[in-house]
């Protein structure tokens, strides 16, 4: 998974579009060569809906996560047979000129249902990506345990998404120390080791939903048992197509 | 030679090498490391009865190849693996085996490659590449480098599982990519000897054995990787080891160049380093490395610091500036001219440098020599006390003590 973080003062509108346009291009490229499974760009952070569940309360806040500069503007999801060439992937991408693209190995999940990347959403359906943001020192203190009954519980909930119609894809990401960053300064590409920021939570997996609204949204994210130790972020998908390969 | 005593050297000496083999097919290291362990056993059952092969290394890497795929294919099924391990197990079957040198050497660079890649941190490629490439035990990294060894080990682990989870490829990228690559093993490979090198604390026998890890894996990687700036840093870290015994007097004090007692100089090391900096020069193009080397022999040709060549230092210097601009480069250059044409013409370059190193040491430190030379008493102890204030490390703090001392004795006169 390829996460574009950039500074949203950073592009003019007009040059924000003109991003969308030339990654929509790198992306056409590698859905040609069998290589990209999705890829979205995300409105602006401030959009942002942040759940957490703390002793059995739901809060809601607005905002993402984390106020950083830099704010995840999009992803792509790609399948590439090393870092090297997701390295190579990222640097093509626009955002890695003024932001950082950082590379997040994907976990692969038993029990999970297929991915619909493919089916767009129906009409009156709109849709949202969960990003789980979790503490690992929590998880560590919680135990091997507690994780794994964590892994089935959200498991199970996925497949009861799926019964409903309103799942389209969700999967855990390796832990943020096998994250690499790459970004381009003065032409030449920086590679370095970790995520783009030092933030308490990290990004530990993803969830992507169709539904009717946000209220409809943070209902799964607070049943999600990432929510009860970390934060689940909710960003709608600027162009639910985008998500889909067309 | 018995066949046992044979296993015995091998083992000594070859098993990074059969381990690189190894590593650099399945990419998982505990997996290689057990498949190597497989390889020497078949090798104390087999070699007494039918002898020791013609070339063991080889014998060894593609037994622990084969011994490495039997316990893949226990996990799961040919056919699941990726399709590019698929084709290697397929053309290693076909050709029976046979393993050549090129190959091994392209394996042990992979497995340096890997473990200096950009995506793990810098502290993770030189302990990694010390376990990995160097063989050195985890405890004998962390005792260099003064940490606890359970940290040192989840470094290592960490390293390892990112290698595994995101698929860091044990693979020679193409030549564009390579050279940034190769330079960034040379840059863990100088870090590796520098830390043997300029620190003092610790205990100092392990300290040394880090430089001397360095020069081997230097010299490794002349054998693999064959360029101008392989050869220029090799030269340049023994040039810097064979000054080694005159670095440091009785008491552990540093001991400035200029006052070395160049007896001490090993002069084999350094005849040695200048055959490294003439086949760097040769081969072309020539780089920061083989730059600081061609500056480093310029001293250990010269039979004091005043009968040194500072007009030819001065040169190099220059092209330095060109291939590796940095301020520190401009302040080594001005005290290179404050020996060619006095230090009052070196002043003005080194003032002017100001704003980008007065958080440096070093910097106050050459502007207070200058001060000193040219007799101005309190500038020079005004400096001094800066670099003081500043410097770090114990035997510099007592060399700058000293100056002190001794200038404050000037000024009493």
């Amino acid at each position: 998974m390829l996460l574009a973080y950039v500074a949203e003062s950073a592009w003019t509108p007009d040059e924000a579009l003109a991003c969308v346009v030339a990654s929509n291009r790198v992306c056409d490229a590698l859905r040609a060569r069998g290589k990209l499974v999705a890829a979205a760009p995300l409105p602006p952070a401030a959009s942002a809906a942040s759940v957490r569940v703390r002793r059995g309360e739901v809060l809601v806040t607005a905002g993402p996560f984390a106020e950083t500069v830099e704010q995840l503007g999009g992803f792509f999801l790609i399948d590439v047979a090393s870092l090297d060439e997701a390295i190579a992937v990222a640097a093509e991408f626009p955002p890695a000129q003024r932001g950082t693209i950082e590379i997040r190995p994907v976990q692969p999940l038993d029990g999970v249902p297929d991915v619909r990347f493919d089916s767009p959403p129906l009409p009156g359906v709109t849709r949202y990506v969960l990003f789980c943001y979790d503490d690992a020192e929590q998880w560590e203190a919680a135990g091997p345990a507690a994780l794994a009954a964590a892994q089935a519980e959200a498991a199970a909930n996925m497949q009861q998404l799926a019964s409903r119609g309103q799942y389209v894809a969700a999967s855990p990401l390796h832990p943020v120390t096998t994250a690499t960053s790459v970004r381009i300064r003065q032409g030449k590409r920086l590679v370095t080791d970790g995520p783009f920021a030092e933030t308490h939570e990290f990004l530990g997996g993803y969830l992507m939903v169709d539904v009717r609204d946000l209220n409809a949204a943070v209902a799964i994210a607070a049943k999600h048992p990432g929510a009860r130790l970390g934060t689940v972020e909710i960003r709608r998908l600027l162009d639910p197509t985008s998500a889909s390969p067309v | 030679m018995s066949a046992s005593a044979a296993i015995a050297d091998l083992y000594r000496d070859k098993y990074r090498r059969v381990f690189a083999g190894v590593v650099s097919l399945v990419g998982e290291f505990e997996l290689a490391e057990d498949a190597v362990q497989d390889a020497f056993l078949a090798a104390t059952a087999q070699w007494p009865a039918a002898g020791v092969p013609s070339n063991p290394v080889a014998w060894l890497v593609s037994t622990g190849r084969f011994k490495a795929i039997d316990a893949i294919r226990r996990r799961k099924a040919l056919r699941e693996l990726e399709p590019e391990l698929q084709s290697r197990i397929a053309a290693i079957q076909a050709d029976n085996g046979e393993v050549s040198e090129r190959e091994i050497a392209d394996d042990q660079l992979r497995l340096v490659l890997t473990c200096c890649h950009p995506a793990l941190d810098i502290q993770t490629q030189v302990a990694l590449t010390l376990r990995e490439v160097c063989g050195l035990t985890t405890e004998a990294i962390a005792a260099a480098f003064l940490v606890a060894p359970p940290t040192l080990a989840q470094r290592i682990v960490r390293g390892k599982a990112k290698i595994r989870d995101a698929r860091i490829p044990f693979a020679i990228p193409g030549p564009e990519e390579l050279r940034q690559r190769i330079d960034a093993a040379l840059a863990v490979c100088y870090l590796v000897f520098n830390e043997g090198y300029s620190a003092s604390s610790g205990a100092a026998h392990l300290r040394d054995d880090l430089s001397q890890e360095a020069i081997r894996l230097g010299r490794l990687l002349c054998a693999l990787h064959p360029d101008a700036e392989t050869f220029g840093l090799l030269a340049l870290m023994l040039f810097h080891d064979a000054r080694r015994a005159a670095r440091t007097d009785g008491d552990g004090d540093l001991v400035l160049l200029a006052d070395q007692d160049r007896t001490l100089w090993d002069q084999a090391r350094i005849a040695e380093a200048q055959d490294w900096l003439a086949r760097a020069i040769a081969a072309e193009p020539v780089g920061a490395y083989t730059i600081q080397a061609a500056i480093v022999a310029r001293h250990a040709a010269a039979p004091s610091a005043e009968r040194t060549d500072w007009a030819g230092i001065v040169g190099w210097y220059d092209a330095l500036l060109e291939a590796a601009p940095s301020p520190v480069v401009e302040l080594n250059r001005a005290v290179a001219i404050s020996m060619r044409d006095g230090p009052e013409a070196a002043l003005p370059l080194v003032e002017a440098l100001a704003p980008a190193l007065s958080s440096y040491h070093l910097y106050h430190s050459a502007l207070g020599d200058l001060f000193r030379r040219t007799e101005r008493s309190k500038e020079a102890i005004a400096a001094y006390g800066r670099a003081l204030a500043l410097a770090q490390q114990e035997p510099e703090r007592r060399f700058l003590a000293r100056r002190l001392a001794e200038l404050a004795g000037c000024d009493e006169m």
